[in-house]
């Protein structure tokens, strides 16, 4: 079983990085929503 | 999003889900451990699918350039650019579990070799596409500066990759195909290449739609201050 | 085809003609591509067991680095004269204004590094006469303006775009700089032409990809 760090190390990173990425999409999605929820209001004002 | 919509991603997603939890459990349960390498060769069925990704990606943005030079349809953009992004991010982990495979196998982290050269110069390539996208001044300039990069910059990867074949190489291949890929072994790259253009696709589709409505915001505003 | 060329010839020599008068941009780089030298000279100590391995490498990066200070340039004096949109406005195919900058380029980075060479030659104890290496300079030279021309058109309508050029530029000719360097050192050590073919074949098919290339994908940069 030798070498096990560096396959946890691959794996760990490749799984951070791809959610991480998702993350940041939700929140980017989450900011527009906002701006669009906000342009509505003030459309129908 | 309409209905239809919904239901493709939602299937999209289930599809990946299942796919990738497949992938993995292949990985470490199904495949037998490679005799000459030992266990570290279980990287390789996610940096090859991983690379593969990231060409697909640049591949796919070179095509959905030209469209958008020759369309001007903003989803050409949207997708060139959102495809850019993934591709990136996938490079990078190219770049970062090559090394962690190299150093246990080949004792070294880093060697110019051709394929790792190529990734190499591929993501500094398309981090200059990110960049000037980001400091270009106004957003149809933006798209169509891109689109060039995007253009120009894959036109360039056959020509990097042979030239850096006949500067130096060592063959990665060589040694994780030795003996041969057995069918347990086939099967489980084929597995974890599907779930990884499922996720590329399912990512791409995510972010070009933020990108349109982001543009779209940008426009109602401009409208609005008028 | 014979008015095209004359087309092209009026916008290389606008060009040459402010040159003529300002010299700004020949100066600068040539200055800059000398102390890329000197600095190289100092950090390796020119020995001569080193010269060998890294000469064609200094050669290649004074003239490389010199090369985007000079790109930069070219569209960046339109641009603060507002002159780019005269060249813009003039009745031309958007193709032919790629060539004339580009013959504008070729040029200037061409005179720049036929000047270098012979100083580098002579810092480093090297053969003076080497007509083989004019011939690698000339190809390479042409790769670097054929990439840079359109990149600097680009570059130069972005923020941060003295950045933004050797951003872009440096990776996209990696090709050429390996070829150049690769064919240099044979060239340098006297040995003979088998070696560096290989890679003077490679510097003609970028050059030729690469015109191709820029000189249909030039309008979509300037398109305004």
């Amino acid at each position: 079983m030798e070498n096990l760090g560096y396959l946890l190390a691959a794996y760990t990173v490749i799984w951070a990085v791809v959610f991480g990425y998702i993350l940041y999409v939700q929140r980017k999605q989450r900011r527009l929503q906002r701006q669009i929820d906000m342009l509505k209001e003030s459309a129908d004002k | 999003m309409n209905g239809n919509h919904t239901l493709r991603n939602s299937i999209l997603w289930g599809l990946g889900f299942a796919l990738m939890v497949a992938a993995l459990c292949m990985v470490f349960v199904y495949v037998p451990t490679e005799k000459h390498t030992g266990i570290i060769q279980r990287i390789f069925y996610f940096h090859v699918p991983v690379a593969w990704v990231s060409f697909l990606a640049f591949f796919i943005t070179f095509l959905s350039s030209i469209l958008y030079l020759w369309k001007r349809e903003i989803k050409w953009d949207a997708i060139a650019c959102a495809s850019v992004e993934v591709g990136v991010i996938f490079t990078t982990l190219v770049l970062i579990t090559g090394p962690i495979w190299a150093k246990p196998v080949w004792g070294i982290w880093w060697t110019w070799d051709a394929r790792l050269t190529t990734s190499l110069v591929l993501w500094l390539i398309y981090i200059a596409y990110l960049l000037v996208r980001s400091f270009a001044t106004e957003p149809a300039r933006a798209a169509r500066y891109s689109a060039v990069i995007g253009i120009v910059g894959f036109i360039d990867v056959p020509i990097v990759f042979i030239t850096v074949n006949l500067w130096r190489t060592q063959h990665p291949t060589a040694i994780i195909f030795e003996g041969g890929l057995t069918p347990p072994m086939l099967m489980t790259l084929l597995v974890c290449i599907a779930a990884f253009t499922v996720l590329y696709i399912l990512l791409v589709i995510q972010s070009a739609g933020l990108k349109t409505m982001e543009a779209d915001i940008k426009r109602l505003r401009s409208m609005k201050a008028e | 085809m014979n008015k095209t060329f004359t087309k092209i010839f009026a916008i290389f020599w606008k060009d040459m003609l402010t040159e003529l008068r300002t010299k700004e941009i020949i100066v600068s780089v040539l200055v800059f591509a000398l102390l890329v030298l000197v600095i190289f000279g100092f950090t390796f100590g020119a020995g001569l067991e080193v010269t060998e391995m890294v000469a064609p490498g200094i050669l290649w990066v004074a003239l490389t680095f010199g090369g985007v200070i000079g790109l930069n340039r070219i569209f960046a004096v339109e641009k603060e004269n507002s002159r780019l949109e005269g060249l813009m406005l003039c009745p031309v195919d958007r193709a032919v204004i790629y060539w004339g900058k580009l013959a504008g380029s070729f040029t200037f980075m061409l005179a720049v590094a036929f000047v270098i060479t012979p100083i580098f030659l002579a810092l480093f104890n090297l053969p003076i006469f080497l007509p083989r290496l004019a011939l690698i300079i000339i190809l390479a030279t042409l790769g670097f303006a054929a990439v840079g021309t359109l990149f600097s058109a680009l570059a130069v309508n972005t923020r941060a775009r003295d950045i933004m050029l050797p951003v872009l530029f440096l990776p996209v000719v990696v090709p050429v700089i390996v070829s150049a360097v690769k064919a240099t050192g044979p060239v340098l050590a006297g040995g003979p032409w088998g070696d560096m073919l290989t890679w003077l074949q490679i510097l003609i098919a970028f050059d030729i990809i690469y015109l191709v290339v820029a000189t249909l994908v030039f309008e979509f940069v300037v398109e305004e």
